[in-house]
């Protein structure tokens, strides 16, 4: 099975690869996995608690060409998004836009699955109330 | 005529007699095709039961390879032969599944409909992830170094990933001993049910549990196997 042209350039070329402070409060973190091929995402983004616009996003996979690209993909599309913008991308528009096969279908779930986790976890920390990191309580102060 | 196409299981090929999908007729002792429902528990006259007790499991398995083996029919007809080393062959198959208690569980959920592609969305355990994450970030920190042969971070990594080899294969058995016990409790279930099958929603409820920690098991096994390659390199 071949893989499409767009998946193959995020394979090789991979957007926003890398990791945010997993405990500064306005990062949010998603792990998240699929059993039946051993993949392993993680997706991160930074959220400005103002504007809810996601501002910085990256990931790290472990995980077949398909599973990197749609993380990938996931990554570049949540960035300039506000919370509510992010929450509403679905896997379908992620195979869409790779052309991934049906076998390959499971990882645009787990990139969704992996957006939707990073913002609950973002959420769940600023209901907890954890006190704005540095770079927040400057824009707070505004 | 062709004999793999009479209705299976039903009635003899030969003589019309009811066969009741057995290997062979009671009436006549031709060797029959293979039910289209064949199973492997059905081949060995079992019940879908998993905890299978493997000496007798063998002494049936060779008393039917005995049975079955193609030299037997060498002076038969044609079809004969032929329904004797499809038979012989899903012997083969089925001893190989019934005796691994692994692949009985995996076989018995597919036979219940529990691991079709995408049927039930797979879930990895959550719980589990994050030492997934660590571990392939180490062997990923591992191949680096070793392309770069720096042996100093190689001399650093590998303690490491022997730790976490022994950690994962830890928990490899832990996993086991939950599919073992989840296999006595489906046999339990069985023999309280009714026609040796145990009632739908519990039955529903062990499978999904059997299916869970299988697809735990896969996970840690796949794991397993990645750092070992990693660390004989």
């Amino acid at each position: 099975m071949a893989y499409s042209d767009k998946v193959v350039e995020h394979y090789n070329h991979p957007r926003n690869v890398g990791s945010l402070d997993k405990k500064d409060p306005s990062v949010g973190t998603g792990l998240v996995g699929a059993p039946e091929c051993g993949d392993v995402m993680k997706l991160q983004v930074k959220i400005n608690p103002q504007t809810q616009v996601i501002e910085e996003a990256k990931f790290k996979t472990f995980g077949c060409g398909s599973a990197i690209a749609s993380s990938s993909l996931a990554t570049e599309w949540v960035k300039g998004k506000t919370v509510e913008e992010a929450l509403s991308i679905k896997n379908t528009d992620i195979v869409r836009e790779l052309s991934l096969p049906p076998v390959k279908i499971h990882c645009s779930v787990l990139a969704e699955d992996a957006i939707k986790a990073a913002i609950n976890d973002w959420k769940s920390k600023q209901a907890a109330g954890v006190p704005a990191a540095e770079p927040t309580t400057a824009a707070a102060k505004q | 005529m062709n004999v793999t196409q009479t209705a299976a299981g039903t009635s003899c090929w030969s003589c019309n007699a009811a066969t009741g999908g057995g290997h062979f007729c009671a009436a006549c002792g031709k060797i029959q095709p293979l039910p289209r429902d064949a199973n492997y528990f059905q081949f060995f006259g079992l019940p879908r039961k998993l905890v299978i007790e493997g000496s007798a499991l063998e002494a049936k398995f060779h008393q039917l390879s005995w049975k079955l083996h193609p030299d037997n029919f060498v002076r038969a007809a044609e079809a004969e032969r032929q329904l004797s080393l499809e038979r012989s062959s899903q012997l083969n198959d089925a001893y190989r599944v019934l005796r691994d208690p692994v692949a009985c569980v995996e076989y018995l959920l597919g036979l219940e409909g529990m691991r079709k592609e995408g049927a039930a969305k797979q879930q990895a355990p959550p719980e589990l992830l994050e030492e997934v994450f660590e571990l392939n970030e180490s062997l990923d920190e591992l191949r680096g170094a070793r392309q770069s042969a720096d042996q100093v971070e190689i001399n650093t990594l590998r303690p490491r990933l022997q730790e976490a080899q022994k950690n994962f294969e830890g928990k490899l058995r832990e996993v086991d001993a939950d599919l073992a016990g989840a296999a006595r409790d489906w046999d339990a279930a069985v023999d309280r049910g009714t026609n040796g099958n145990a009632s739908n929603a519990e039955r529903g409820k062990l499978l999904a549990r059997m299916n869970d920690i299988l697809n735990r098991r896969s996970y840690i096994r796949n794991l397993v196997s990645s750092v070992e390659q990693e660390l004989a390199e």
